[in-house]
């Protein structure tokens, strides 16, 4: 004899592998993102004090945030910040999608370009810097090795030990780390426009480059706001690569708004997490407003 | 069907985590074994006891000791420093071999990673931190109540007095003393010998150029394709400050340079202006490498002892750390005798006949031990003469620790055994003493508050060597930063 089990029961089971399945996961995000979130918002609106053996904390209002905007140090970091997140995504997501639309086409050696272009992507920031601080020494540095021996001896620089140039660099090297994974990602949405759409425009007799701007961008078109807002983020959190590099100078010419967070927190003969979080709760707001002028922007823009 | 499929699929994954969660443990355990092994086969069955225990009760424990050992949980730096390695390691094997119930287990760090694990633990309650610990001077450690005063813990008079002027801030309100310092650091000029001589460059009977007659040599260097001196500062926040504090303890002796260093005293006097000119002339003159803002502190060693490139090098006594070991790890070549310099003597200097002395980072205990007792037993233990002698036997830097060599000093044995060539070096220490022996040290030791710090990093390190700042730029700006 078979029975249904009560409704109520069913309901119930039915919760349990869900509760299985989704609780480590809720307790991870919980412990490792949702209180550390609230935590900062807390600290940043307080000053921790060791005193006489204690670590003292004491509110202090909105005082962190006010001191913001008298420190010069923060306030060159946001200036570099925010150059590196309207360079750097512009430079990213105008070769990503150029040489998506080339292995979309299928260029001769198209699967080696693939490859090849995302492979940076794979290799560590830390590692990405250590090597790029090779390639860059002025003395023996390979791109000043080259520039040498082609006679271009004006053109080598001291690249990282110089007023105009160190910011451009770290830019750079962040670019050739990560626009594989803005070229990946439009590849993606090009390969999932539907081909009959192509074939229709082919018959209505439509050129290779209208069949791309009249359709294949338009389609593209979510695809590439996506990948343009987490560029953006990218470039707005940027950490690893500077750190390794340049770790934020000469003379905080490379600091950008997460390594100065850094050095503040733990690298200022202090135990005051107050100033950093304020600095951290900032910008978390600054790159919210970001991603939301990008979504107005550019939303309404998505027609077919 | 599927629902029993998903919930066996759950347990499973439960279960990897949960062992998953016991994985560290067993590696630590595995260490122990290791150790229990080499000491004592009997001891293999209690061995298989204690990991399942550990594993079943207690996943996320601290190491244990076995056999109801006392333990004590080590954490130093120098981890990449092999000779300090080895020296600490004999004395922790010697104080195990007599103490058989205390169980030591040391961890090498380096320097930053362990001040961020010190920092975590400590500020979460203490949890898993360490009993004995790296010490610097780390000031707000001190002010957190996380360092345990050692002031009644040490045989002081086995010390050099220099030893109980570091770690300690009575001006702050701490006067007890929070550090063991093992080594005695003296800042040190040196010179590559066969440049000098293809250049030729002679050195003064004193070993002392003057102000002038120094910039002279730097731009002879530079003239001849080499560097002045071969630092930089890659991975570091100091080495472009040398030529300045070289020359401001010269011109102002050591209690002033101290209130100047420690951000303790505006810089906008006739004596510290001089001393940034002077460094700003020398920069000038082709002091540093072309390779002043990347090469890391290893490459810089090397960049003087192996590649030879620079005339000289600014260098205090732990440069044996990273080059007396072996070539093929970035050592220096033991027959090339290099030559020492006093510093340049200042026009109108107050200490030109004085050598900057410091001390270099030690150990301290930290106030969440359950172990306080054997922790201060143990650097006792550390602060005799003996191990003063073999500090500077295996690592050849000065030792913090007095020493009589004739009673003290290790046997070529126990050197051998610790991978020491005897008489080796020796040419080193006839050169240290020749030209530092006889002169007097002045201490400055260098605790700065962070904003000053950083000021000092950006404007000496990388600024003004670089030509990124004026004299009158990095003025304002040290001054705008002075510690409260």
């Amino acid at each position: 004899m078979f029975f249904r089990k009560p409704a109520q029961q069913q309901q119930r089971n039915r919760w349990i592998p869900i509760a299985i399945f989704i609780g480590p996961v809720m307790v991870y995000y919980l412990a490792f993102m949702i209180y550390p979130f609230f935590a900062t918002i807390y600290y940043s609106f307080n000053t921790i004090t060791p005193v006489q053996g204690a670590l003292t904390t004491s509110f202090v209002g909105l005082k962190n945030y006010i001191s913001l905007f008298n420190d010069k140090v923060f306030l060159l970091s946001v200036k570099n910040t925010l150059i590196w997140s309207v360079v750097g995504p512009a430079l990213e997501m105008t070769t990503a999608l150029t040489l998506a639309f080339l292995i979309y086409f299928k260029v001769p050696l198209h699967r080696f370009y693939r490859t090849a272009w995302f492979t940076p992507l794979l290799v560590s920031g830390v590692i990405v810097g250590l090597v790029f601080r090779w390639i860059f020494n002025n003395e023996w540095g390979l791109l000043n090795a080259s520039l040498r021996a082609v006679g271009l001896e004006g053109w080598a620089l001291n690249w990282l030990g110089r007023r105009d140039t160190p910011l451009m660099v770290v830019i750079f090297v962040h670019y050739w780390a990560t626009f594989g994974y803005s070229m990946v990602l439009l590849l993606a949405g090009l390969s999932a426009i539907p081909e009959e759409l192509l074939d229709a425009a082919k018959v209505d007799g439509a050129s290779l480059l209208q069949t791309v701007m009249r359709i294949m961008i338009p389609m593209l078109w979510p695809t590439f706001i996506t990948v343009l807002i987490l560029s953006f983020i990218g470039k707005m959190r940027a950490f690893h690569v500077v750190w390794a590099l340049t770790g934020g100078g000469p003379m905080h010419f490379t600091e950008t708004v997460a390594t100065y967070v850094q050095k503040r927190a733990f690298g200022w003969s202090t135990l005051d997490l107050g100033y950093p979080s304020a600095m951290a709760v900032l910008w978390f707001g600054v790159v919210m407003l970001g991603v939301g002028l990008i979504n107005r922007w550019l939303k309404h823009r998505v027609e077919y | 069907m599927f629902r029993k499929i998903y919930t066996l699929f759950a347990v499973v994954l439960i279960a990897a985590f949960a062992l998953a969660a016991c994985a560290p443990q067993t590696v630590i355990e595995t260490v122990e074994v290791e150790k229990t092994v080499e000491v004592e086969k009997i001891v293999e069955v209690e061995k298989t006891v204690e990991v399942e225990k550990i594993v079943e009760v207690t996943p996320t424990a601290p190491p244990q000791a076995e056999g109801g050992k006392e333990l004590i949980v080590w954490w130093s730096h120098w981890a990449n420093e092999p000779a300090k390695k080895a020296m600490v390691e004999k004395v922790v094997a010697d104080y195990e071999a007599e103490h058989p119930n205390v169980d030591i287990v040391l961890t090498w760090w380096d320097k930053n990673p362990l001040k961020d694990a010190i920092r975590s633990t400590m500020t979460a309650g203490g949890e898993g931190a360490p009993d004995l610990v790296y010490f610097e001077n780390e000031l707000e450690w001190v002010q957190a109540g996380w360092m345990v005063d050692l002031a009644d813990a040490l045989p002081w008079d086995n010390f050099d007095p220099m030893a109980k002027l570091d770690g300690t801030y009575p001006d702050q309100g701490y006067p007890g003393i929070y550090k063991f310092n093992i080594s005695k650091v003296t800042n040190m000029l040196f010179y590559n010998k066969e440049i000098f001589a293809e250049l030729g460059i002679t050195v003064p009977e004193n070993y002392q150029f003057t102000q002038a007659e120094f910039l002279e040599v730097v731009k002879r260097c530079s003239a001849a394709g080499y560097a002045g001196v071969a630092d930089a500062i890659g991975n570091r926040p100091y080495p472009g400050v040398w030529p300045v504090q070289y020359a401001l303890f010269s011109l102002v002796g050591p209690q002033e340079f101290d209130l100047y260093n420690a951000g303790k005293k505006a810089w906008d006097t006739p004596e510290a202006r001089a001393a940034l000119e002077y460094s700003v002339a020398l920069r000038d003159a082709g002091l540093w490498p072309e390779s002043f803002s990347t090469m890391t502190i290893d490459e810089f060693h090397v960049y003087f002892h192996t590649q030879r490139k620079a005339c000289m090098l600014y260098i205090p006594t732990w440069y044996t750390g990273r080059a007396f070991k072996a070539q093929a790890d970035g050592g220096q070549d033991p027959n090339w005798h290099f030559g020492m310099l006093r510093y340049p003597a200042m026009d109108g200097g107050k200490a030109n006949d004085l050598v900057w002395a410091g001390t270099e980072s030690g150990f301290g205990i930290l106030s969440t031990t359950k172990h306080e007792a054997t922790a201060k037993d143990i650097l006792a233990y550390l602060a005799q003469p003996k191990y003063g002698a073999l500090w500077t036997a295996v690592t050849n830097s000065p030792s913090m620790i007095k020493y009589d060599v004739a009673a003290d000093w290790p046997d070529n044995d126990t050197l051998t055994a610790l991978n020491v060539v005897p008489g080796q070096w020796d040419w080193y220490w006839e050169e240290y003493n020749k030209v530092y022996g006889g002169l007097e040290l002045g201490i400055a030791p260098t605790a700065r508050c962070g904003g000053f710090n950083d000021v000092v990093t950006s404007v000496l390190n990388e600024g003004l060597p670089q030509n990124l700042v004026s004299v009158d730029e990095a003025i304002e700006a040290l001054n705008g930063a002075l510690c409260q």
